[in-house]
């Protein structure tokens, strides 16, 4: 195994570097798409941790300049809530 | 010419991508575009649902051959789809219900469904664990329907398409189809690019008007939001997707791979436009609606919520077929079965441009047809 499929990026859904960088490759270009093609930042914490790493992937592989990258489309609700507290709200 | 292409796809969903794949295995040189990034619009805004209940011929049979299709993918394009015939259990909690129920399992058997039946409440419950069967009267059950995960399914035939040869162009957003003598040339993008082709073929879901009319060809498609959400993984139940078709009832089913419940419902009175905002009242309304019909899953959390466009047409059935613009095709219109329909519906288009002819493939799809029956199992 190489470092980079030892490096979690997302550690909700174990999602490695590698395999963002294979997304990177196969065409993606922002941090929504590495989200859909992997799944990091699908999972409990909603990108919370793994979104700069993976923006910070993308500006050196595509040479991304911060500023001009794609916002990541945030979805609620914030936090895991469960069922039984949405549907008695 | 580097950016010419034997044909255009507008559209990067499951219609564009499934077209595309199976006209670059035909050995044409193809090029998708899509607005967004490949999904973006409402394949990826789905919930991943495969079933071959419906009520007319033709869309059994072609969900039956997606459903084979669904099966063999994950080999096919060398990337795991998440495939499984988890089946799907519709509920009848009223006689009128369950007597059109009945009448629609003949009419898939008589089409070749043979796995489709009747079960009882009893064995709703022994296929559905935790389903609360108070006032139930059975369901329309057929195991071999199922499930697969959106994304993977369409960056898998992207992918091929890439190694066939072909190109993928995401964020290009289609602003001019450009025609002379009738005739369909290409497309220009909002970016400014231009790209030529022999075929150009109209697979934008919700927005299929809109690129309909940029080529003169009036699609009647509306979009429509619904909502969706998703819970964390937990432990497979093993339950079918559950579909409720009572006025505060839903659709829902587990992910077999992760063990996530993804769920939505139909909203009265419904949302016309091309609107992806989430709401607080779906937040609250469709847990309500899944622990009606599963009180277990109270303690389940939800992660996410989000939306997407069901792209409707007048009568509930897809528009694919030639246009008066010659090499103009149009596949859209899937009226929230996109995804299912996607394969075979993919292998259709591929067929059309690659035969030629005039007709279109399904009578009951073709564009200029009375669009005033119904499909029922909507």
């Amino acid at each position: 195994m190489s470092k980079s499929d030892e490096k979690i990026i997302c550690r909700c859904e174990d999602v490695t570097e590698a395999e963002v960088l294979i997304a990177i490759e196969q065409g993606a270009t922002t941090a929504d798409e590495v989200k859909r093609l992997t799944r990091a930042g699908m999972g409990h914490c909603q990108g919370r941790t793994c979104r700069r790493l993976v923006n910070q992937l993308l500006a050196k592989k595509l040479g991304q300049k911060p500023e001009a990258q794609r916002p990541v489309t945030q979805r609620s609700p914030l936090q895991p809530i469960s069922l039984k507290t949405l549907a008695d709200s | 010419m580097a950016n010419h292409s034997d044909v255009i796809i507008i559209g990067g969903g499951i219609i564009g991508a499934a077209s595309g794949y199976y006209l670059a295995q035909a050995g044409l040189k193809v090029r998708i575009l899509d607005r967004g990034y490949l999904g973006s619009g409402s394949t990826g805004r789905c919930i991943g649902g495969i079933r071959q209940q419906f009520t007319s011929e033709g869309s059994i049979k072609l969900m039956m051959e997606s459903v084979r299709l669904f099966g063999e993918m994950s080999e096919e394009l060398g990337t795991d789809v998440h495939w499984h015939n988890g089946g799907y259990l519709f509920l009848a909690h009223d006689q009128q219900r369950k007597e059109s129920f009945l009448q629609n399992i003949a009419i898939q058997r008589q089409a070749g469904l043979q796995d489709v039946r009747w079960i009882d409440a009893y064995e709703c419950r022994q296929v559905a664990p935790g389903l609360d069967i108070n006032g139930l009267l059975g369901g329309s059950y057929c195991p071999s329907d199922g499930q697969a995960y959106p994304f993977a399914v369409v960056n898998g035939y992207a992918q091929r398409i890439k190694q066939l040869g072909g190109q993928v162009s995401t964020f290009a957003e289609v602003s001019d189809v450009i025609r002379t003598g009738g005739r369909v040339k290409g497309v220009r993008t909002v970016q400014g690019q231009e790209f030529l082709a022999d075929v150009v073929v109209n697979a934008a879901g919700p927005w299929a008007r809109e690129v309909g009319a940029l080529a003169g060809i009036d699609v009647p498609v509306e979009p429509e939001r619904h909502e969706a959400l998703i819970t964390e993984g937990v432990e497979y139940l093993g339950a079918p997707m559950l579909v409720d078709y009572r006025s505060d009832g839903g659709y829902f089913q587990q992910f077999k791979h992760n063990g996530q419940f993804i769920g939505c419902y139909s909203p009265v009175p419904n949302v016309p436009g091309h609107s992806s905002d989430s709401t607080y009242q779906f937040l609250s309304e469709m847990p309500r609606r899944m622990l009606k019909l599963v009180p277990a899953l109270a303690p389940v959390k939800v992660i996410r919520q989000w939306s997407g466009s069901y792209e409707n047409t007048p009568d509930g059935n897809p528009i694919l077929d030639r246009t008066p613009l010659d090499s103009f095709y149009v596949a859209a219109g899937m009226c929230g079965h996109g995804f299912m329909l996607g394969p075979a519906v993919g292998r259709r288009v591929a067929r059309m441009i690659t035969e030629g002819g005039t007709k279109p493939p399904l009578a009951e799809f073709a564009l200029e047809r009375d669009f005033s029956s119904k499909e029922a199992m909507k």
